[in-house]
């Protein structure tokens, strides 16, 4: 799956910056299952579309419908620079299979660390 | 987006969608000619919109003269002048009243104001989703000169019984600036009947002008000292700005196509019938309570409204997430999150923000009855 196309579509309520992304091919069961590994992955069902949510706490939120080609994902104001890859990390490692998630959770490791570094200084908690 | 389901566009507190063939057709027609420039050569047949539209507006309000109708961009534009312009007059720090229904269009200004210590500033808390005249009357001091409150809740749709309180503001000699955004075009407003210093509307909601259209009606344009300054066409020679009315405080071109909008959206609704227009309001709002009032896991903050407007949470979703899959799943366009009225959502969802759901004239009975329905099975199936 690649971004065929992205816009910035508003900054939330609570200061999240929201992006949708149009990908080239709808989103498949293969990609939710790699979702599972770096956080909270919730489906429902009984709607006219299944549903999926992702969340990642400080990261980001990423929903969406399974078969559908456009995804919303919210980038958390706490650390909004960090991860604002995060999503195109995630569509890059996948097609890596296990390989790609050892990679990027040390990925992920090194930007929670410069998180809590942001977090303990006053300034970072306005970042 | 599936393109084969027709949207159910039921955010119309925020911006009225569709808008009436006549409205479309008067910005085409307003585009036809060179702008009508009044008092200099212009093309016959052209129309001074901002003329045209001021008579429509101190006949629709019932207030006048039209020249005290005052074109803005929008709601907040005017609140923004008539707060600014209203203690750049006053001098001296004096006490604000206002409310916790307010919109941002009121909280932010009235904030930068008490931040650089131009005003102390009372919030009156809701009951029973109003603002009362006690309430208002608890929160007075020697020293208020100035009340803002809104007419009508953008989020619990609750109207203000402004009638008494404008009565006792101005018997006190203290200025009243109702804020009108959500009740403009949806129940009939005389401002014979209501004394407010100042009654702000906006064109882009009910009274279902395009976007960038707004104003204000000022009683006493003395009241509140000008802010902004520049061309107006008149008095030319004189680098002051003039003191006449509009021209004290409409500054610069005129967003002639919004007003002329605005004039066809005024026309339309006098051709409904604001009566017609309100018991559609209620009927569609009275359809939707019906249909969702029972869905297991609904939380609707105010089951009698006055506006149609309807505000809730589903259990187990979060607002945002409530909205997207209404949007994007059944092409039902709400708007969710804080509508701009923080303080409302600290009283009734702790600060979480909720969906709106907002009618229109335009909107049938059937659009309803589906939107209803989308919010039944995305509220079962969150909820299982």
């Amino acid at each position: 799956m690649r971004i065929v196309k992205s816009t910035q579509t508003k900054l939330c309520v609570d200061g999240s910056l929201m992006k949708e992304y149009v990908l080239d091919t709808p989103l498949s069961e293969e990609f939710l299952e790699f979702l599972e590994q770096f956080g909270t992955v919730r489906y429902l069902e009984g709607m006219k579309k299944p549903y999926f949510s992702f969340e990642k706490e400080h990261f980001v939120s990423i929903r969406g419908f399974a078969g559908d080609t456009v995804v919303e994902v919210r980038y958390k104001k706490v650390g909004q620079d960090l991860v604002m890859d995060y999503f195109h990390l995630l569509l890059f490692y996948e097609r890596e299979g296990e390989e790609g998630a050892r990679k990027l959770k040390g990925i992920e490791e090194s930007i929670r660390e410069k998180m809590k570094v942001r977090l303990r200084t006053p300034a970072g908690n306005s970042p | 987006m599936e393109s084969e389901t027709p949207v159910i566009y039921i955010n119309n507190a925020a911006t009225t969608w569709p808008k009436p063939p006549e409205v479309l057709e008067e910005v085409a027609r307003s585009l036809q000619l060179p702008v009508h420039e009044a008092g200099r050569t212009t093309v016959t047949g052209s129309t001074d919109y901002p003329a045209v539209t001021r008579e429509a507006l101190s006949a629709f309000f019932h207030a006048g003269p039209p020249e005290h109708f005052v074109f803005t961009q929008n709601a907040t534009d005017a609140l923004n002048l008539l707060i600014h312009g209203f203690a750049k007059k006053a001098g001296a720090p004096f006490h604000v009243v206002t409310t916790e229904l307010e919109h941002n269009s009121v909280l932010r200004p009235l904030s930068a104001l008490q931040d650089d210590g131009t005003i102390s500033l009372s919030i009156v808390p809701f009951t029973d989703n109003r603002v009362s005249l006690a309430a208002i009357k608890s929160a007075l001091r020697p020293e208020t000169r100035l009340v803002v409150m809104t007419h009508g809740s953008n989020v619990l749709g609750s109207v203000q019984d402004l009638k008494p309180i404008a009565e006792y503001l101005a018997a006190n000699d203290i200025f009243l600036i109702a804020d009108g955004a959500q009740t403009a075009g949806h129940i009939p407003v005389d401002l014979t009947d209501i004394p407010a210093g100042a009654y702000v509307f906006t064109g882009h909601k009910a009274l279902f002008g395009i976007a960038g259209t707004g104003g204000f009606f000022i009683r006493d344009p003395g009241a509140v000292a000008v802010t902004r300054q520049g061309g107006t066409g008149t008095d030319s020679r004189a680098l002051t700005q003039p003191v006449t009315m509009p021209e004290r405080f409409e500054t610069g071109t005129h967003n002639s196509t919004g007003i002329a909008s605005l004039y066809a959206g005024l026309r339309f609704i006098s051709s409904a019938g604001i009566g017609a227009i309100e018991r559609h309001g209620r009927d569609l709002t009275s359809l939707f309570l019906r249909e969702t009032g029972n869905i297991p896991g609904i939380t609707i903050y105010n089951r009698h409204p006055d506006l149609p407007v309807v505000a809730f949470n589903l259990r187990g979703l979060e607002n945002a997430e409530a909205g997207f899959i209404l949007a994007r799943a059944y092409n039902v366009i709400t708007r969710t999150g804080l509508h701009c009225a923080p303080l409302v959502h600290e009283r009734i969802d702790g600060g979480n923000g909720c969906i709106r759901a907002s009618f229109s004239y335009l909107n049938t009975k059937e659009q309803i009855r589906a939107a209803a329905a989308a919010v039944r099975e995305v509220a079962e199936s969150a909820d299982r």
